[in-house]
């Protein structure tokens, strides 16, 4: 008995004494969890116990493919690190694209399990049959670059795909992030820290096995249809202008429109100079070349240079928005060369964009407010928009020099580290650094937040029907809803129901795993297309039923939560920083708004059906969602909603 | 009928490799890039992605030093064709080849190169920026002095808005 899309082996492998185990891909955990979030969602809550520190030989850390990494459906390209975040203290997970995922498939294994602590720096090599622990030590101190030529060099194939810690990682930066393929991160909640406390500096992989599908011709038909839907119709001009000519960048413009855009540590939404930094002028001075992770139709990747000045020849790829609006508008900073730089340093350090620029910008507002002064930042003057001062910074944080090494907490560490009320601008919700969204500005966003389980990002449920006002969409998906409200950003009635539908959905996305691209935006695949994907890929005939696709998603949303709630997680931590609740919107389209939370929670928790009180969840809804092993653990801990 | 080949334009290559995807789904009924008769052949640092296939060369190489006669040129597509009856797998046409045009199968004992699929190719029909065309061998000197053109037009419409 196997199913297709999985290459049905795991690797186990305890870094403290070196054993490493090879084994099959319980069947189970492929008929219940899927894949990537989910697999690596049982798997934690099932030997990560609450007891376990994120920096400890107990903590185990996974990298993850899904059914559908490595197959021919069009974004394929990409994996993810799950681990318990040092960064949050709760659940981490991290997703990248790039070609490692579809090697890992290759090799013949769908995930890996890393426990336990190597005493001198190791990386994990692996070639089909062949798993292996090398020495590290000559690898130890290199950046990410280095290290990925130095594996490819010493093993003689300029083809094996490398995932690695740069210094950031290996000095345990609280947001350090893996790096692989040279230029994509699994970015977010410190997955690259975890790595270097286990002195794991890298994983390389190559591949020569087969993958195969459960109805290669079914398979075929409907990956040349979604092929067809990227490359025809609706959403092909669409995809053309925006992602394959600006990348991500676009949303620079398009989130300044709608008074979205973080500017100055997320204190607006609305950035004044945005031509100095939106993605036309990004196009025009930096862009070189067009890329695309392995098995993408969407393709928005793109490398850039900086031809004049200092940093002239810095070259990477990206950068994308998140790391534009982080080292412009919200350091109010209007040098686009500053941008390219951070990109070029984060990624050689192996360091989260996101986090790092939010750290920067906490300490900029420290300053201005008179929370901090010279004498704590190592002389510094930290003058908003200063560019040398932001990237020196930069490097002060991967290296843990000086001030850089309180910001290497991260804002809500460092907060509390400077006391004097500087959690106020310590802008994050769970622990995590805001991204580059603002809930006042698209309220359901503000939900996504506050209920998301790795913290103040917008990757697990954001609502994008709502953001460009997609009014045919949100009549198809939410008939039963007034669509003038569904679609209005500033209305905060029924995006409880609109996030809770869209978490689920992220969940089948994360696991399968496919880029949100093309699920999120442009919104081209919803439940009736992933369950039918699952059928043909996998063979698993219940999940040609949408209904149980849907069951599917709910049970990995509702796990990853329970993994939080067994660490202490409740109610209390499904809110937001007071920036987004109490201090209405300065300027712009959203000017004068705040986020009114509790209408869109009380949605989401009956969806969800958490008990208001708590946040912790019924026996019945977790038998309902196939979890009630989970639901027992809970009883015992008092954890159970009555 | 009018011969076609395989028109690359390095240029719109963006490294997806869906190409070897479909290309190994075709042949072999899998995904496995290393059983695609296509490659991408990158320098991911830089960012240089250049995709490497056989170029049914007028004089092919391999052909000629074959020592089995495995290798002969289909009548209605002019691809080269491998007979995996009469291939020993000697490898002596990877040899010959100055384009790595073949490659040698991972499991079976025979070399395995593009066939054109029977002049209906894959990887034209998956390319996603139509970076490989299936042109008429008459048609392609000039289809890429208009690529070329293209890029010139470009710059003479961004002149000429300046002067406007």
């Amino acid at each position: 008995m196997s199913y297709g899309g999985y290459a049905g082996k795991y690797i186990r492998i305890d870094l403290s004494s070196g054993n490493i185990k090879v084994e099959k891909t319980p069947l189970e955990l492929i008929r219940g969890y899927l894949g990537g979030s989910g697999f690596t969602a049982r798997i934690l809550w099932d030997e990560v116990g609450p007891e376990i520190e994120p920096f400890s030989e107990q903590n185990k850390i996974i990298f993850a493919t899904g059914p559908v990494t490595g197959t021919l459906f069009p974004p394929s390209g990409r994996w993810m690190v799950a681990t318990l975040s040092p960064l949050t203290n709760h659940w981490g997970e991290a997703h990248a694209g790039g070609s490692i995922g579809p090697e890992l498939k290759y090799a013949g294994y769908d995930f890996i399990i890393v426990e336990g602590k190597a005493e001198k720096p190791v990386y994990l090599y692996i070639e089909d049959d062949l798993v292996k622990l090398r020495n590290a030590n000559h690898l130890w101190g290199k950046d990410t670059h280095k290290t990925t030529d130095l594996i490819c060099e010493e093993n003689g194939d300029p083809d094996i795909k490398v995932a690695c810690i740069g210094q950031a990682g290996e000095k345990l930066v609280k947001y350090a992030c893996v790096i692989n393929d040279y230029y994509r991160a699994a970015g977010r909640t410190g997955m690259g820290a975890v790595m270097g406390f286990k002195n794991l500096k890298a994983i390389a992989i190559r591949g020569s096995g087969d993958l195969k599908v459960a109805f290669p011709e079914k398979f075929m038909n409907f990956s040349q249809n979604c092929f067809e839907r990227h490359a025809k119709g609706e959403w092909a001009d669409y995809i053309k202008k925006t992602s394959r000519t600006y990348g991500t960048t676009g949303l620079m413009d398009a989130m300044n429109a709608i008074g979205r855009l973080p500017t100055k540590n997320h204190y607006d939404g609305y950035y004044q100079e945005i031509d100095k930094v939106g993605s036309e002028a990004i196009r025009k001075r930096f862009r070189i070349d067009h890329k695309s992770c392995f098995g993408c139709a969407i393709q928005c990747k793109y490398i850039s240079r900086i031809k004049e000045g200092k940093y002239a020849g810095t070259q990477s790829e990206g950068p994308e928005y998140e790391t534009v609006m982080a080292f412009t508008s919200n350091i109010l900073n209007t040098d686009l060369t500053v941008a390219m730089r951070a990109n070029y340093l984060c990624n050689i350090y192996g360091m989260d964009t996101i986090s790092a620029g939010a750290s920067i910008a906490f300490a900029m507002e420290c300053y201005e407010n008179g929370i901090i002064s010279k004498s704590d930042t190592n002389g510094i003057e930290l003058v908003w928009g200063d560019s040398e001062v932001s990237l020196k910074l930069v490097e002060m944080i991967a290296n843990r020099e000086g001030f850089g090494d309180l910001l290497a907490e991260g804002v809500r560490e460092a907060a509390k580290k400077i006391g004097k009320a500087a959690e106020k601008y310590a802008i994050e919700v769970n622990g995590l650094e805001a991204s580059g969204q603002d809930g006042r500005a698209h309220k359901s966003l503000g939900l996504t937040y506050a209920i998301n389980v790795r913290g103040a990002d917008h990757l697990r449920s954001l609502c994008i029907i709502d953001e460009l006002g997609f009014r045919n969409i949100a009549k198809e998906r939410f008939p039963q809803y007034d669509t003038d409200v569904i679609c209005d950003l500033l209305d905060e009635r029924y995006k409880g129901y609109m996030v809770a539908d869209q978490e689920a959905l992220f969940a089948i996305c994360d696991s399968l795993i496919v880029c949100k691209y093309g699920v999120m935006w442009p919104p081209i695949y919803y439940w009736e297309d992933f369950a039918h994907l699952i059928y043909v890929l996998t063979g698993i005939e219940k999940y040609s039923d949408v209904e149980e696709t849907m069951k599917l998603g709910e049970r990995i949303s509702h796990l990853r939560r329970m993994f939080n709630i067994r660490l202490g997680w409740s109610k209390i931590n499904d809110s937001l920083h007071p920036r987004f609740t109490e201090e209405p919107m300065p300027s712009g389209p959203a000017k004068g708004e705040v986020v009114d939370l509790e209408t869109m929670l009380r949605e989401y928790y009956e969806v969800r059906d958490y008990d208001w009180e708590t946040g912790f969840p019924k026996r019945s809804t977790l038998k309902k969602a196939g979890l009630e092993d989970v639901a027992d653990e809970l009883e015992k801990m008092g954890k159970l909603a009555k | 009928m009018q011969r076609k080949v395989l028109l690359i334009d390095v240029d719109k290559c963006t490294g997806c490799r869906i190409c070897e995807l479909a290309c190994s789904y075709t042949h072999e009924n899998v995904f496995n890039p290393l059983k695609s008769r296509m490659s991408i052949i990158s320098w991911r640092r830089e960012g240089i992605d250049i995709p490497m296939v056989c170029q049914q060369c007028d004089i092919p190489l391999c052909q000629d030093i074959c020592p089995t006669g495995a290798i002969s040129r289909d009548a209605d597509t002019w691809a080269m064709v491998v007979d995996e009856k009469k291939c020993i797998g000697c490898r002596m046409c990877i040899m010959a080849c100055p384009f790595g045009g073949i490659s040698p199968h991972p499991e079976k004992h025979v070399v395995i190169k593009c066939d054109l699929c029977e002049g209906d190719p894959a990887c034209v029909k998956y390319c996603p920026v139509g970076a490989i065309k299936y042109e008429r061998l008459d048609k392609v000197g000039l289809a890429r002095r208009r690529a070329g053109a293209e890029r010139l037009s470009e710059l003479i419409s961004i002149v000429s808005k300046e002067v406007s």
